[in-house]
């Protein structure tokens, strides 16, 4: 003989898996969510590394008035255009075109005004709605050292040190780390793949309570020799199964993504192994089974699938709460982080993608901080499915 | 054997059972009626120990539902006044589920579907979903699985709505068949005719209390009317005076 807990899990998954928008929303989540993370990631590095590959384009009006800053440029590895003189028009038209990322235009009295002394008129042309940016201040550095070159040269010539025209100095020190820069960019993203973690035990335990409430079926069933708590464990165990099997899929899929991805590029690290992979998955399955025992809870108690799902969509948004507040707070990673579902596996994912080094105290409270509160709703709602109240309701 | 004595319920200020007592015997098919709102429901889900009783005394088969309602229910049988199937599994499916529920083998449960769907007569249905079925088909689905775990005793609410002719007399079938085995049979109903050819024993009750119980003849010969249906209106018509 079965146990009466397997008799319902098995007929609760069974009825779940014949439904096609489990199944579908099951297969969305686990491929839209690595795969967001995915094209955000790539968009980064490819954005970052496009100046390095494409190298500087730049055409230049006039260029023969100062082949100095023309040899320059070229040694700084921008490839020049020279060409002839056109309309306003036509330079922003070849702008538009990105053919090339500027325009400089020398203005017809460059010499003379170089010659005089006079400022002398370079016109720098851009589009600063194109994603050129780094490639634009590179060939501004390049324009401003070219002017601080012939104002060193002048002042020596009038017995002047250049180093009146540099009253300090600034020099950069960057302290962030690869590993710390990757941290913050991974950490906000990787949030949402716990989401799905509350949304596919949805249906599932919607359909077991409130929608079998509905179809007026409850009652029989709760008068059958089966105790109230192995009907409810049995109902959540079986909705808590697509959501542990979608998220795992989801994480793993996600963790082969962001393993594959050039992400040493742009200074950032993923230096998780698959081992720690899997236990990470391991820990975060409590979390469903936290989100389909809050879901039961509350949704045995309404009278219709509708009046459930209404209820639910609200307090799914509570499990975003906490990630929202501590990275709107700009809060540094602490221990009691461990203890917030979520949160915690949130936390746990983000330091792991930063250094491997966490010890086992992170992954037991992750796992404890789910498993302990679900097992204690889906008493609660044990108890509830066994008292008068509920059963004169049904 | 169902026994109930001065069973009483109150749901707040609401006095659903006022006090209830009958005497349900095995081989007998025992009526209730009752007008809408009488605690017929009540009455039913107090039995198999849904709802616990605020006074009196019940027993199934010389067990208290109050006190060990698992074993009350394994040896019964309750066919709710309004139920459900579940649309994506098969009505062989759904009386496994049941069956497994109750504690049956798979190899046992295989045989006693098939006996159950030839006394219903619903094999053409038992491989499809139940999804769409009409109302006289999801009743033979319920019956079934009332039948399945082989009861002592029966708790039928209106087992004979929506149920055409042939449907009917295998219904009646099958409750002689329980009859001869010597189950107790509980079953609330409306239609008189279904109780003059069938039940052996009637109780009326009205506004939570046992008005009469007896025979068909007895009832008709203490009200002094000949027509049952009468005879019911009139009992349930005096007692809702004095109460």
């Amino acid at each position: 003989m079965r146990s009466k807990l397997l008799v319902v899990f098995f007929k609760e998954l069974r009825e779940t898996l014949r439904e096609k928008r489990t199944l579908s929303m099951l297969l969305l989540f686990t491929l839209m969510y690595p795969a967001i993370i995915g094209y955000v990631m790539h968009q980064m590095i490819d954005k970052n590394t496009r100046t390095e590959r494409e190298g500087v384009e730049l055409a230049i009006i006039g260029g023969a008035q100062a082949p100095t800053l023309v040899s320059q440029l070229r040694q700084k590895n921008v490839t020049i255009n020279q060409v002839a003189p056109m309309s306003d028009e036509a330079i922003g038209a070849l702008l538009h075109a990105r053919k090339t990322a500027a325009v400089l235009r020398l203005s017809e009295d460059f010499v003379d005004n170089y010659s005089a002394m006079r400022p002398a008129r370079i016109e720098l042309w851009f589009d600063s709605a194109a994603e050129n940016g780094p490639q634009r201040r590179q060939i501004e550095e390049i324009l401003q050292a070219y002017g601080s070159n012939i104002a060193s040269a002048r002042l020596l010539a009038h017995g002047v040190s250049p180093a009146a025209l540099s009253p300090i100095q600034v020099q950069r020190y960057d302290t962030g780390t690869n590993a710390s820069r990757s941290a913050m960019v991974i950490g906000g993203i990787i949030g949402i793949l716990f989401f799905p973690a509350f949304m596919l035990t949805m249906s599932a335990a919607v359909d077991s309570t409130a929608g079998e409430r509905e179809r007026r079926s409850l009652e029989v069933l709760m008068a059958q020799p089966a105790h109230s708590w192995e009907l409810v464990c049995g109902k959540w165990l079986a909705a808590s199964v697509p959501a542990i099997v979608g998220v795992t899929l989801e994480l793993l899929l996600a963790h082969a993504l962001l393993a594959w991805l050039p992400l040493e590029e742009i200074g950032m690290s993923w230096s998780l192994g698959w081992g720690q992979m899997l236990l990470v998955c391991l820990v975060t399955a409590p979390l469903s089974l936290l989100s389909a025992a809050l879901y039961i809870a509350l949704a045995m108690n309404a009278k219709s699938f509708k009046e459930a799902q209404t209820m639910l969509s609200f307090v799914m948004i509570v499990p975003l709460i906490p990630g929202f507040a501590v990275s709107a707070l700009e809060l540094k990673t602490a221990s009691w982080m461990y203890l917030v579902p979520t949160l915690s596996n949130h936390t746990l994912l983000k330091e792991l993608a930063k250094s491997s080094e966490l010890g086992a105290l992170p992954f037991v409270l992750t796992f404890l901080s789910s498993l302990v509160p679900a097992l204690l709703v889906a008493a609660f709602a044990a108890w509830r499915m066994k008292s008068e109240r509920y059963v004169l309701a049904v | 054997m169902i026994e109930v004595h001065d069973v009483r319920k109150a749901f707040g200020a609401v006095q659903a059972l006022g006090g209830v007592s009958f005497t349900a015997r095995d081989g007998q098919i025992t009526a209730l009626l009752g007008p809408n709102g009488a605690g017929k429901t009540t009455l039913l889900r107090t039995l198999v120990g849904l709802l616990e009783r605020d006074h009196g005394s019940i027993s199934v088969g010389g067990v208290d539902p109050a006190k060990d309602p698992m074993a009350v229910r394994r040896d019964i049988g309750f066919l709710t006044d309004q139920f459900g199937l579940y649309e994506r599994l098969t009505t062989r499916e759904y009386l496994d589920y049941f069956g497994e529920l109750n504690g049956m083998q798979r190899t046992s449960l295989r045989t006693r579907i098939a006996e159950v769907s030839e006394l219903l007569g619903m094999d053409d249905i038992l491989e499809r979903r139940t999804k769409g079925f009409s109302q006289g088909q999801r009743i033979k689905v319920a019956l079934a699985r009332t039948l399945l775990h082989r009861p002592r005793h029966l708790l039928l609410d209106e087992p004979s709505r929506g149920l055409d002719v042939m449907s009917t007399r295998a219904l009646r079938t099958a409750l002689t068949a329980l009859r001869a085995d010597g189950c107790c049979v509980i079953m609330a109903t409306h239609v008189m005719q279904e109780v003059t050819a069938l039940c052996e024993d009637v109780i009326v009750i009205a506004r939570g209390h046992t008005v009469a119980q007896g025979s068909p003849e007895e009832l008709c010969r203490r009200t002094g009317i000949a027509n049952l249906e009468d005879a019911f209106v009139s009992l349930v018509g005096t007692e809702e005076g004095i109460a």
